[in-house]
């Protein structure tokens, strides 16, 4: 603490009752502020610094071929690309299903309310890699037997491909865990903003639209980068249906060259790599959107 | 006027319900019928054959793990071809590499069409109902009772012999007998598991469960077994039940195991064709019999298994009877 001593702020020597001395004041406060902010900064980021020792040291203890890792980091490299764009698909297509099931939870009528409800409660009640094998496996089963009722364009739909299986399940699965986020969201809300625009004679709609909605997003849209983050990881699952993203890629060679701990570490980093990038957008867009809340 | 709207949808509800109830009892009958109406729908080109859809196409499509060398594995830097009929979820032959890669090359090259790879998990496609995803399993596949139920086998192209392997310190086993009741490894869900729980049953062959009570440990990969096995003997498990040359080749790279006694039983490894297809699959099912019969007779296949493995696999697969399994 010697570092920063004469760094206390006093009101000595302000005239408070001075509109021009409480500015200064309060520049001087908030300078303060600002060193302190920095200053805690730079210890968290010395203790990042020892903790990536440490991390380094166990790695270094590990019976572990990091020339193996090196050669095959470019192939399994490749499969970023296709565990991104699964990822980006299914969160978009998870974050409508989210919106339309929140609205059906909230919804007064029983069919709604009750579709919504039994949609969360089965994909968030199942294991994911369960679901992916369901989907993959289940549904052209149905599709044949609609085309041998006579549908076969129906019955084509239900016959998916493994990347369209996987976008499906992944996003059916986040779908229901982000209804409940987009409810919470929703009815954060005060209660007040409802009964003013009702007094204004806005219609429920009306309501959810221009008033809630703009609100409530501010709480869902943090929660949408965490889901996105979770999922980026859960997309390793679809490797079972020979997708070849990045677990894939670093198992076969593991499974090959019997290289496990090699190909997982290195799965593992580029995950990490992946989601830290994800964080550093997630924090500035809630920077963003918390833009509103102080000035 | 709400309440009447909620009342309405129970009404729906209700009769949703009870038509989902009133169908299984009409589907049980359809899937005799279904396969031949459901072929005629799928493919108006390939007039519901699955040959003529393949020849059309230009492309077989063929499903294969690549990470069991040196049947399947991968190529790292291919040399990708020019032009190629694969789709974009497919791979070409380059990006492969073993046995079983040239063997369904091979095969590709007789039909006159391009082969093309996919590369679900192993139990996608022993559990069949591929819903036409691809067309042939070439995946040194063993013949079972339980996987007939779901695939038809093609003649076999080669064999493999399943050895116990022990650690290399061991001097207590001196025969697979000596294994009963021990801590024994073998892959889950494979014919290895099923010696050791005495289940196991290959269409042709007698066997004899020399191994009795055995402590098993499923494992996910073979490899994985083998390198808890090297641990030391008796950390994780007194023996693994593999492949002859899977083993061997965990041997070769240096790892400290060895074999114990002869091989206990053999394996027929075959091509595998969905039963749950769309199409009809009897035409091809005769052409790819006939194509690995013409590959045993000409040495090719003799040619591969000495390449890959040392010595000749396929000799005792070439006359096995394929009609004797009745599918």
């Amino acid at each position: 603490m010697a570092l920063f001593a004469g760094n206390e702020v006093s009101a000595a020597g302000f005239d408070l009752t001075d509109p021009r001395d409480q500015a200064a004041f309060a520049a001087q406060l908030a300078a303060h502020d600002r060193r302190q902010k920095s200053w805690q900064q730079f210890k968290v980021g010395l203790v990042w610094l020892a903790m990536f020792m440490l991390l380094g040291i166990a790695l270094r203890l590990l019976n572990v071929s990091y020339l193996y890792i090196f050669e095959h980091f470019g192939f399994v490299l490749e499969g970023i690309w296709v565990t991104l764009g699964v990822s980006l698909a299914s969160i978009t297509i998870a974050t409508i299903l989210a919106l339309l099931g929140a609205l059906g939870r909230l919804s007064p009528h029983a069919i709604f309310q009750g579709v919504s409800g039994f949609y969360v409660s089965i994909f968030r009640g199942t294991p994911l890699l369960v679901q992916i094998f369901i989907i993959y496996l289940g549904l052209p089963q149905i599709g044949q037997q609609l085309k041998a009722m006579g549908y076969p364009q129906l019955g084509n739909l239900f016959i998916l491909g493994a990347i369209q299986s996987g976008i499906l399940a992944l996003s059916l699965n986040y779908g229901a865990y982000m209804t409940e986020i987009f409810r919470a969201g929703i009815q954060s809300v005060a209660k007040g903003q409802w009964q003013a625009a009702s007094a204004l004679g806005m219609s429920h709609l009306q309501t959810l639209r221009m008033v809630v909605m703009p609100q409530a997003i501010r709480m869902i849209i943090p929660a949408i980068g965490n889901q996105f983050i979770a999922m980026q990881k859960d997309s390793s699952l679809v490797s079972v249906m020979g997708i070849w993203e990045i677990t894939y890629r670093a198992n076969r060679f593991a499974r090959k060259d019997s290289m496990f701990m090699e190909m997982f570490l290195l799965a593992a980093a580029m995950y990490w790599i992946l989601t830290m990038i994800s964080e550093w957008l997630q924090a500035r867009l809630e920077q963003r959107m918390a833009q509103g809340e102080h000035r | 006027m709400q309440k009447r709207i909620s009342l309405l949808a129970l009404v729906l509800i209700v009769a949703l319900l009870v038509a989902a109830c009133s169908a299984p009892a009409a589907a049980p009958a359809a899937p005799v019928a279904t396969t031949d109406a459901a072929a005629s729908d799928a493919a108006p080109a390939a007039s519901g054959d699955l040959l003529a859809e393949i020849l059309a196409r230009g492309t077989l499509r063929i499903s294969t793990d690549p990470a069991y060398p040196p049947q399947s594995e991968l190529v790292e830097s291919p040399e990708k071809p020019a032009s190629t009929k694969c789709t974009g979820e497919e791979r070409t032959a380059a990006e492969f590499q073993g046995f079983d890669i040239d063997a369904a090359v091979e095969i590709a090259k007789r039909l006159g069409v391009e082969p093309c790879f996919v590369t679900p998990d192993w139990t996608l496609i022993t559990g069949g109902n591929w819903a036409g995803r691809w067309d042939l399993s070439i995946g040194s596949m063993t013949i079972t009772p339980e996987r007939m139920e779901k695939l038809y086998f093609s003649q076999p192209y080669y064999t493999t012999p399943a050895a116990f392997f022990v650690h290399n310190e061991n001097t207590t086993f001196t025969a697979p007998a000596d294994l009963s009741g021990k801590k024994v490894g073998a892959c889950a869900g494979c014919t290895y598991e099923s010696y050791l729980d005495g289940t196991l049953a290959i269409p042709g062959e007698t066997i004899d469960f020399v191994v009795t009570d055995a402590e098993i440990t499923g494992y996910d990969t073979d490899t994985s077994g083998l390198q808890d096995l090297a641990l030391g003997d008796g950390v994780r498990l007194d023996a693994m039940l593999t492949a002859l040359p899977t083993g061997q080749g965990y041997i070769a790279d240096g790892n400290p195991v060895k074999q114990l006694g002869d091989p206990v039983y053999f394996e027929y490894l075959a091509g595998a064709i969905d039963k749950g297809s769309p199409l009809d699959t009897t035409s091809f099912r005769a052409k790819v019999d006939e194509v690995i019969q013409a590959m045993h007779q000409d040495g090719t296949l003799k040619q591969l298994a000495e390449k890959y493995y040392g010595t000749d696999l396929s000799a005792a697969a070439a006359p096995f009877d394929i009609a004797g399994l009745k599918q």
